[in-house]
């Protein structure tokens, strides 16, 4: 039976910036939230004057100045890429409260063109203790360098406990690549969008540049520009929009450690515990799931995170993909933006997760714009899985279709 | 802290924080010092305000075996400042004998060969001075 929040909130609308990926005129991480932030209230016909609630990384004081709004519930919950999976359940907490009906959840982050013009890219992510950290002190001499360096030690152990190989690996790049063919706003759509965009091959990943043994590139997601925004909104809300909202019929966050040197179990994540606490509130389980939106930092997160999930047994969440069950057209499609991997993913990959299962729900996934011929599914129901920091932290969400 | 000339180190070097003194003052005479509850008696890593398996606050330091073995690793081929002229190079978590683990970068292993590289292989500490106040341990992998 499902739990009091079930469905007391939908999304009511999801959208992204006008221009995404990697961007060839350089934009601030502002411009990317605004822009997204207007196409969403575009789109649901919610005006930006009737937000109440802001949900950010760090962002909230600024975007309300800037849109010259004065909400009743600020929240800037910033614990790395899942934010936004957790940004969700708070405002359907603050929703079915009834301090709010409408809630925004915004993302902005110029991953790719910080490079050029630097600054405001993450929203104080991870600032924590700093320097002045136990955990850092013990962890700063070893020669640890970005989140592929930490990640790899994972894949080693879960190679070790349960005999799993690279390749199996690499099946899960090889296939959301598949899905970013279909995808044209997908920086790696096509050879022609990008030097490297196009088809690969499991052997071609094999073969990629090495990064962190037994990492290569493209076991790694990218570093792009994106902006994204979400309408939470409740139930009275959802009847008068422009759109079909799509329902939050779960939503759990859980974490386990922040520095991977307190990571117990390397082949595990709190995903377990967020997960149940979401099937347990929509009164549903793994078997129920028709489709899955999971964080791909890098292949090796989402074969550990699938398993989590309960979408396999444990040492077989790569099984999906090398099955061919996640891949466009399979049973159980997985990422089907094209992921973090292939898609877009601008440091923190949380927005993406939300946009996408969205589309996917509503019909909408399959527009020209955001899909080609084959990219929507049937799904009705989504398990979307963010995780952040070195698997450190995670936010799951069981959505449902409208009826 | 001042470069001592005659030393060569140049990888960064942590500053020491005013709880973990114990452990930067028995590395410099080549020992493992590890805090270790005394209410529950199990050491953690690494060191701690509060105990975080019972939380208690009745911590002591002890002088730990320096011996322990591979949890996990990794082969590093992009790195960053002075460990980028160091790639490839191994880095590991190490499963302490005394319990908790510890990171590193590992010693008497050959980066182009990661697959010869075990988990559970023996491994056994190091101090390398990095200036007068720090000697940072390493771990090494034991010949059998
Ligand atoms: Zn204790």
């Amino acid at each position: 039976m499902p739990g009091q929040l079930f469905k007391a909130a939908a999304i009511a609308g999801a959208a992204e910036a006008n221009e995404i990926g990697f961007l060839e005129n350089p934009v601030t991480a502002l411009e990317l939230h605004i822009q997204a932030i207007k196409n969403v209230c575009d789109q649901t016909g919610i005006p930006i004057a009737k937000i109440e609630g802001v949900f950010s990384t760090g962002w909230s004081t600024e975007l309300c100045e800037h849109l010259g709004i004065t909400p009743k519930y600020i929240d800037t919950t910033a614990v790395g890429g899942c934010s936004f999976e957790m940004h969700v359940h708070h405002a359907l907490a603050a929703i079915h409260s009834g301090i709010i009906d409408v809630a925004l959840i915004s993302h902005g982050e110029n991953g790719h063109s910080r490079r050029k013009i630097g600054g405001g890219g993450s929203g104080n992510y991870g600032a924590g203790a700093g320097a002045l950290s136990p955990a850092a002190e013990m962890s700063m001499a070893y020669g640890l360098g970005g989140a592929p360096s930490n990640y790899s030690h994972a894949m080693v152990r879960h190679m070790h406990r349960y005999g799993t190989t690279s390749e199996d690996y690499a099946h899960i790049a090889k296939v959301t690549r598949d899905w970013a063919t279909l995808n044209p706003r997908a920086a790696m759509y096509s050879k022609e969008k990008h030097p490297f965009g196009g088809p690969i091959t499991v052997q071609g990943v094999q073969e990629s540049r090495m990064i962190s043994w037994p990492l290569t590139i493209l076991h790694c997601c990218m570093v792009t520009d994106h902006g994204g925004a979400v309408l939470v909104v409740s139930p009275k809300v959802a009847a008068g929009l422009n759109n079909k909202p799509v329902w939050i019929a779960g939503a759990g966050e859980s974490m386990s450690h922040g520095n991977m040197l307190e990571m117990g179990d390397f082949t595990a994540t709190s995903a377990r515990h967020s997960a149940q606490t979401a099937y347990t509130m929509a009164g549903m389980g793994p078997s129920d799931m028709e489709m899955a939106m999971i964080y791909d930092s890098f292949t090796i997160t989402v074969a550990i995170t699938a398993e989590m999930l309960g979408l396999t047994p444990p040492g077989e969440g790569h099984t999906l993909w090398k099955d061919g069950h996640a891949a466009p057209g399979g049973k159980f499609p997985v990422n089907t933006n094209g992921g973090g991997l292939s898609f877009n993913h601008s440091g923190m990959y949380g927005m993406p997760l939300l946009v996408e299962a969205y589309r996917q729900l509503s019909q909408t996934a399959e527009d020209g714009v955001h899909g080609d011929k084959g990219k929507q599914t049937d799904a009705r129901t989504c398990v979307v899985n963010g995780t952040g920091g070195s698997l450190s932290t995670t936010g799951t969400l069981v959505l449902m279709a409208d009826d | 802290m001042g470069g001592d000339p005659k030393l060569s180190y140049n990888k960064p070097i942590p500053n020491q924080g005013n709880h973990t003194k114990p452990f930067w003052e028995g590395a410099k005479n080549g020992q493992l010092m590890l805090p270790r509850c005394v209410d529950c008696n199990r050491v953690h890593w690494y060191p701690r305000h509060i105990c975080p398996n019972c939380h208690s606050t009745n911590l002591e330091w002890i002088e730990g075996s320096g011996e322990g073995s591979i949890h996990t690793y990794a082969v590093q081929h992009m790195a960053f400042g002075p460990w980028a002229e160091e790639v490839p190079f191994v880095t590991a978590y190490i499963d302490l004998k005394e319990g908790d683990r510890m990171l590193t970068v590992l010693r008497g292993v050959d980066a182009t060969k990661p697959e010869d590289i075990q988990v559970g292989a023996a491994v056994k500490v190091e101090f390398e001075q990095a200036n007068d106040d720090t000697f940072i341990p390493y771990w090494r992998v034991v010949e059998e």
